[in-house]
């Protein structure tokens, strides 16, 4: 079964299309990627999703049957425009939440407390929300969305303004959800995090899905068409137009795309002729690369 | 209606358990007690002094009438029920009154200046032109005491009709007789157990100011309420598992709880300090029928969902204070129009205008309240302007849950008037 359907999706706000005709389906117990820059309707697609917003014309499943209110007792969501009562106490805060997302009051007082023990911030319960800092009060709406032990979990830009060491610990919870079989939605423009976590992905821009698939999948679409040259000598060799697209130099090293049909061992017989290779290396396009592409080309 | 109780519940508590509220709880009163005591207190004590008043006047037994009819002023109000029409006196000023009978004009360039030095407080010219021609001159510092010049005038009037009859050749006792007031008592057709006219103003006064009082306090908490929302942007959260018009219901019910619970612990309080029920329960006693204070409870609970749905509404469309003041005033203006209407209402409680205000749902609460005390409107009137007022309570909920349900997810520039008709419009 499928965790979420959507199919020909369309969402418009006067003449504004915020999304058009998406489709895309998560599995149960995979963990997805929605991406695309900003404004691109990555919000108002998942605003759709749990019934804030009606599609104007489409089709959303959830739990494999059309959207209904009692499937949100089953979804937890981390929004983007995050926000907690300023003036209430942690506790009472989570345990609110809870409330409504169908809990007993009691059982959500006891499993607020363990999140919070478990997330290093338990001595904050009974404090109030505008006494903690940014991340200790993201770190309550992490825990305010999974709460209620929701099957499937939207995070919209979960890592944002986070440490390190908290995302690192973020991470591992979202970890765990995925081994224990939850369904997790990432909606964000940050690709790195894409990268490490999700099994397939859907980028949109401007409304449109312009890339979708398994993360491997997608990758091996656009093969390998970056190298990695660690040199001695001059780098008046990347000039081949032939050969070499673009190129990034990070002073140790330098990233060069190549050209279409250019073939990688033309680029490393060029550089032995002019310079010490000390590494050659061909490297899988990174999502951040693949993003900028598709978004650069529906752009023109 | 889970989510409802939830969310009102949080409210309810939220609110009960702030500093602000027990401090308004107390402060309230404390200011009504205020504002209703001290000014009496202030006035006992400031006006309650003597004033030397000369009354100069040509003839002495003229002096010696129109003297007893100033002094007459000093009686207590109920014993002094002055002959002419008029009760006793509105203030206390205490008179002292002598008579002299030189009216040359050095002696009045002489009491003007006695005047002038404080060792008068008022010169009365009653000179002969000035009897023949009933125009008196009243030479004081206070001349902008209308109220004690108008006493006086009154005082002075009645001397010198007395003083005119006695020279017709008329009895002490044909004068009094002559002068006596009459007294007209209006009476309504059902009956003559109507309490006083101003006992029946000054309750309905009350009820009416305390829905006013209501209505604005809480309205604009409901608008408070639904903006510290918005700011905190807990809504997106909240929405993903209750809709926006559970929300709204929510925090309307809440805060209106809090409203009611402050108002219950005024009642009760009022009802054991014997300060306030000294000013207060004169007045309800004999006019407060349980029919009348069933209706009010129904207008009551009606006009503050009312407007508290438009408050609620107003919080939706705006992101901040400042905005939300703006748009106060269309809370603001059909109460304070009410307002102005009930006071035409009072005087002309059978009006088109009382009928159609009391009909007419953003202002029937207040005038349909204002007319039950003063005379009772037909049944079928009461039936429908019950019934508009609930199908305005009901259409602008619905109203306001469609503003209230995009609004809510709009952040930035203020919405203009063509782009909330259009989210009524969005699906």
């Amino acid at each position: 079964m499928n965790t979420i359907e959507l199919s020909q999706v369309r969402k418009t706000f006067d003449q504004f299309v915020a999304v058009d005709n998406l489709s895309f389906t998560i599995g149960e117990g995979a963990v997805f990627g929605l991406l695309g820059p900003n404004g691109a309707g990555k919000t108002s697609t998942i605003r759709m999703m749990i019934g804030i917003t009606a599609p104007d014309s489409g089709a959303i499943n959830v739990f494999g049957k059309p959207f209904e209110r009692k499937s949100l007792h089953n979804i937890g969501y981390l929004p983007e425009e995050r926000g907690l009562y300023k003036k209430m106490k942690i506790v009472d805060q989570l345990v609110f939440l809870g409330e409504l997302h169908g809990m007993n009051a009691a059982v959500a007082r006891k499993k607020a407390i363990a999140w919070c023990e478990r997330l290093e911030i338990a001595e904050k319960l009974q404090s109030k929300v505008e006494e903690l800092s940014k991340g200790m009060q993201q770190k309550i709406q992490f825990i305010a969305a999974l709460l209620h032990e929701p099957d499937f979990v939207i995070m919209d830009e979960p890592f944002y303004g986070l440490d390190p060491v908290n995302a690192g610990l973020l991470k591992d919870v979202l970890m765990e959800l995925k081994k224990s079989g939850k369904t997790i939605l990432f909606s964000t423009h940050r690709m790195d995090q894409v990268e490490r976590l999700c099994d397939s992905i859907c980028l949109i821009n401007k409304g449109r899905p312009v890339l979708q698939g398994e993360l491997k999948e997608v990758k091996s679409r656009y093969g390998k068409r970056n190298v990695q040259i660690q040199y001695e000598g001059s780098g008046d060799f990347l000039q081949n137009k032939a050969l070499v697209a673009s190129c990034d130099d990070y002073g140790n090293y330098v990233e060069v795309k190549l050209a279409a049909g250019a073939d990688p061992q033309d680029l490393l017989r060029l550089a032995m002729e002019r310079v010490r290779v000390n590494r050659f290396e061909l490297m899988e396009p990174s999502m951040e690369d693949i993003f900028k592409e598709v978004v650069g080309k529906t752009d023109a | 209606m889970r989510n409802v109780w939830i969310i009102a519940k949080r409210e309810y508590l939220e609110r009960v358990r702030t500093k602000s509220f027990l401090i308004m709880t107390i402060l309230i009163p404390a200011l009504m007690i205020g504002v209703s005591v001290v000014p009496s207190l202030i006035a006992a004590k400031s006006s309650g002094g003597t004033k030397k008043v000369v009354l100069v006047t040509a003839d002495p037994q003229t002096g010696a009438i129109l003297r007893e009819e100033l002094l007459d002023l000093n009686k207590p109000r109920k014993e002094a029920a002055m002959p002419g029409g008029q009760r006793g006196p509105l203030t206390s000023t205490h008179y002292e009154v002598t008579v002299e009978t030189d009216v040359s004009d050095a002696s009045r360039r002489a009491f003007t200046e006695k005047v002038k030095e404080k060792q008068l407080d008022g010169v009365i010219w009653a000179s002969d032109e000035a009897l023949a021609s009933r125009k008196f001159d009243y030479i004081t510092r206070d001349v902008s005491s209308f109220i004690d010049t108008s006493m006086l005038e009154r005082a002075i009037s009645v001397g010198v009709r007395r003083q005119m009859l006695k020279g017709k050749g008329l009895t002490d006792a044909d004068i009094q007789n002559a002068l006596k007031p009459v007294d007209l008592a209006a009476m309504s057709p059902e009956g003559k157990d109507k309490p006083d006219p101003q006992k029946l103003f000054l309750t309905v006064l009350a009820l009416v100011m305390v829905l006013y009082m209501t209505i604005l306090l809480y309205g604009v908490n409901v608008m408070r309420a639904i903006l510290e929302e918005k700011t905190s942007r807990v809504m997106e959260v909240m929405l993903s598992t209750a809709t926006s018009q559970e929300m709204m219901t929510g925090k309307i019910l809440g805060v209106s709880a809090v409203g009611l619970t402050q108002v219950g612990i005024w009642s009760v309080v009022a009802g054991v300090l014997p300060l306030v029920v000294a000013s207060s329960a004169g007045i309800l006693t004999g006019v407060l029928s349980a029919k009348l204070l069933i209706y009010f409870a129904v207008y009551f609970l009606l006009g503050f969902a009312l407007y508290s749905t438009l408050c609620a509404a107003i919080g939706a469309m705006v992101n901040s204070e400042q905005e939300a003041q703006q748009l106060q005033i269309v809370v603001m203006m059909p109460l304070i129009l009410s307002a102005i209407i009930m006071v035409n209402i009072v005087q002309y409680p059978s009006s088109p205008l009382a009928f159609w205000a009391s009909l007419f749902p953003f202002t029937s609460p207040l005038i349909m309240l204002t007319r039950l005390a003063l005379q009772p409107p037909r049944a079928w009137e009461l039936a429908v302007s019950i019934s508009l007022l609930v199908a305005a309570v009901c259409g602008c909920a619905w109203l306001c849950g469609r503003i209230y349900r995009v609004g809510i997810l709009m952040y930035g520039k203020k919405p203009t008037l063509p782009e909330i008709l259009k989210w009524i419009k969005y699906a």
